[in-house]
């Protein structure tokens, strides 16, 4: 498959898009949300645009290809409750997908061959213990998230190039 | 002599929520019944029994993640019929607004990210390709142009709603929040880009739909009637006015009926083999009484937009066939026109003077223990009905549902592609994808909560009369 006829529409916009998804009512599936709360203090809306989604729409595409960088935050449901784990995005190169929903590396894909952009994006989720119904963290998630807070931050200097070297693996 | 087989294409692809299609064939090899089975089954009427009524907005709201607005606007009110209330002008306008953005975003999911691959690479395509990325690979405009029209609608609903899905804006009595003069300022600046996009993707669609010749003279294509919700004069209409019903030829059937008494000419009759209802005329009783709502629907039955270019567009629209438009086929176009009608009337409903009045919400208690809230909803005409007790329990809830009203047509145009298509002798994915595709012409919202669009496989089986499979396959 090819794609044509692709450029970017705008100049880029200098901030940092954070995409918090999740289910605010299935316990630790919000811990985004939760997390989106608290990066509203630590981040002015010039510095970085903050959205909360359940999940990841082809809308999301072109905000994210003008922005400086993206971080996707989200629930994990591998590992150790609470862990924290952060990866780069790589474009994907799966290309069957839904409408309703899509990995970052496929928005990120949407967002190359669309706008003509896709900008340095991470990844990065806690693991959650408890995904019953409820908008409650469970105790484990929940002390995991100033660490979660600070991990975003040196990742949003990371990309706006004020601090060198990116990691990839658990914190 | 060939024994009698059946074909199931199970589940349906791109289109919300879970089916599958059996074909009957008959010992040649003919196709001679087909059914639309709904196989997933909800609950709502029930499980709402109990809960204050007040909640019943928000409660059916969780019907549908792609038309929550529609169940909301119905449920509000019919809960200002439990009121009895004259809900203030404003709160009325501003529903309006929420109501078609939704219509708006909704028709552009279903024509550019479900039907788009069907239209643009062909019936015939590679299914690994009849998906958002075929169309960017193909025509990349066309992809952001989708995306652009959705992202119209969601950001009115956000705006408006507080969130895009499953917005709790909209409330007994009116609304909860007047609108700031930022967010109509704001929805404004992107009337005009939505408006381009509506128009340049109509002129697409209509260029395009002169190569399914053949799809259009048998994607339920034949005399049925029409109903939808209409103003007074005849105008369009998403949010109030009178039940009218036209017939294949145009003509006025029924008009001037109150949607709050729908249930003196509409029927419903459960099938053994779906979920799903089928709505009936009561007057032509079933299945004499089959009906079509929706966009094709509602633009045999209006007689005019009211609008500038959707107007035009409709004129157009109209020259597709003689007296009323009937193939199904014509869905696809409709959906733009009706996005055309979206775009400007949002805009004349946000420059009215009276639009960033405070006064959105009339509270009371309860002053009637029945209400009947209708509304149109992209998929046509949307009814909730409920009664509660003194407390404002609620005792009883009934819910006409527009897929339900369309569940006739669409299982007769189901056959009607079949009995052209298929034949039990050779089986291609082409003929499989076109059975498909008649259904998603109408866009039928079997609920969106769970599906994984373009992940589900396509299995068509042929199972003999002992209920061995005969023939086989599969789409990954």
């Amino acid at each position: 498959m090819r794609f044509v006829g692709l450029e970017a529409k705008e100049p880029m916009t200098p901030r940092i898009l954070i995409i918090a998804y999740g289910n605010p009512l299935c316990s630790d599936d919000g811990i985004a949300w939760h997390a989106a709360d608290l990066l509203r203090e630590r981040f002015s809306p010039d510095k970085a645009e903050i959205i909360c989604v359940h999940q990841l729409i082809p809308e999301l595409a072109e905000s994210v290809s003008q922005a400086q960088g993206a971080i996707f935050l989200d629930a994990g449901q591998i590992g150790v409750p609470g862990e924290i784990c952060q990866a780069r995005v790589a474009q994907g190169t799966e290309v069957l997908f839904g409408t309703h929903m899509l990995t970052p590396a496929q928005l990120m894909t949407l967002s190359h061959v669309l706008y003509g952009n896709s900008p340095n994006a991470y990844e990065v989720s806690v693991t959650g213990e408890s995904f019953a119904h409820g908008e409650q963290l469970s105790r484990k998630v929940k002390s995991a998230l100033p660490q979660l807070i600070e991990v975003i931050d040196r990742i949003a200097q990371q990309i706006c190039g004020t601090q060198p070297c990116s990691r990839t693996g658990i914190v | 002599m060939a024994e009698p087989r059946t074909i199931v294409i199970d589940p349906v692809t791109r289109i919300e929520g879970h089916s599958k299609i059996t074909l009957h064939l008959d010992e040649h090899g003919k196709v001679e019944d087909a059914r639309f089975h709904v196989t997933q089954f909800r609950g709502f009427e029930k499980f709402c029994e109990g809960r204050p009524f007040s909640e019943m907005p928000s409660l059916m709201a969780r019907i549908c993640g792609i038309c929550p607005v529609s169940h909301l606007i119905a449920s509000a009110k019919a809960c200002d019929a439990l009121l009895a209330v004259k809900i203030p002008p404003t709160a009325e306008k501003l529903r309006r607004i929420i109501n078609i953005a939704q219509v708006a975003q909704s028709h552009a999911l279903s024509l550019f990210h479900l039907s788009c691959p069907d239209l643009l690479l062909g019936m015939d395509s590679d299914p690994a390709e009849s998906n958002l990325f075929g169309v960017i690979a193909k025509n990349p405009q066309l992809a952001r142009d989708g995306i652009a029209l959705r992202k119209f609608g969601q950001q009115i609903i956000e705006r408006l709603g507080g969130k895009r899905i499953h917005p709790a804006w909209v409330v007994p009595g009116g609304v909860s929040e007047p609108l700031s003069p930022e967010d109509r300022d704001a929805i404004l600046k992107t009337v005009p880009e939505a408006l381009a996009i509506a128009m340049r993707s109509l002129e697409w669609l209509k260029s395009v739909t002169d190569k399914f010749r053949e799809e259009v003279s048998v994607f339920g294509n034949f005399p049925s009637l029409f109903m939808s919700i209409v103003k007074r004069d005849g105008g369009l209409t998403f949010y109030d006015g009178e039940i009218r019903f036209v017939d294949e030829t145009g003509e006025k059937v029924a008009s001037q009926l109150d949607p709050a008494r729908y249930f003196e000419y509409l029927g419903e009759k459960v099938e053994p083999w779906s979920y799903l209802k089928s709505a009936y005329y009561l007057p032509r009783g079933f299945p004499d009484g089959i009906y079509r709502v929706g966009p094709l629907a509602r633009l045999n039955v209006c007689s005019q937009c009211g609008t500038p270019l959707a107007d035009q567009a409709l004129s157009e629209f109209r020259e597709r066939q003689p007296n009323a438009v009937v193939s199904s086929f014509y869905y696809h176009q409709a959906r733009l026109v009706e996005i055309l009608y979206c775009v400007e009337r949002i805009e004349q409903l946000l420059n009215d003077p009276e639009i960033l009045s405070k006064h959105v919400r009339a509270i009371a208690n309860p002053n009637a223990l029945e209400g009947v809230g209708a509304a149109e909803a992209p998929r046509g005409t949307l009814f909730h009905h409920y009664k509660i007790d003194e407390h404002g329990l609620i005792k009883w809830v009934n819910l006409i549902i527009a897929t339900g009203q369309n569940n006739l047509a669409m299982n007769r145009s189901v056959l009607q592609v079949a009995q052209h298509y298929v034949s039990g002798d050779k089986l291609t994915r082409g003929m499989l994808n076109r059975v498909e595709a008649v259904i998603r012409a109408y866009d039928p919202c079997l609920s969106c909560s769970t599906h994984a669009l373009g992940q589900m496989a396509l299995k068509l089986q042929l199972i003999g009369p002992d209920g061995a499979v005969v023939d086989e396959i599969c789409r990954p």
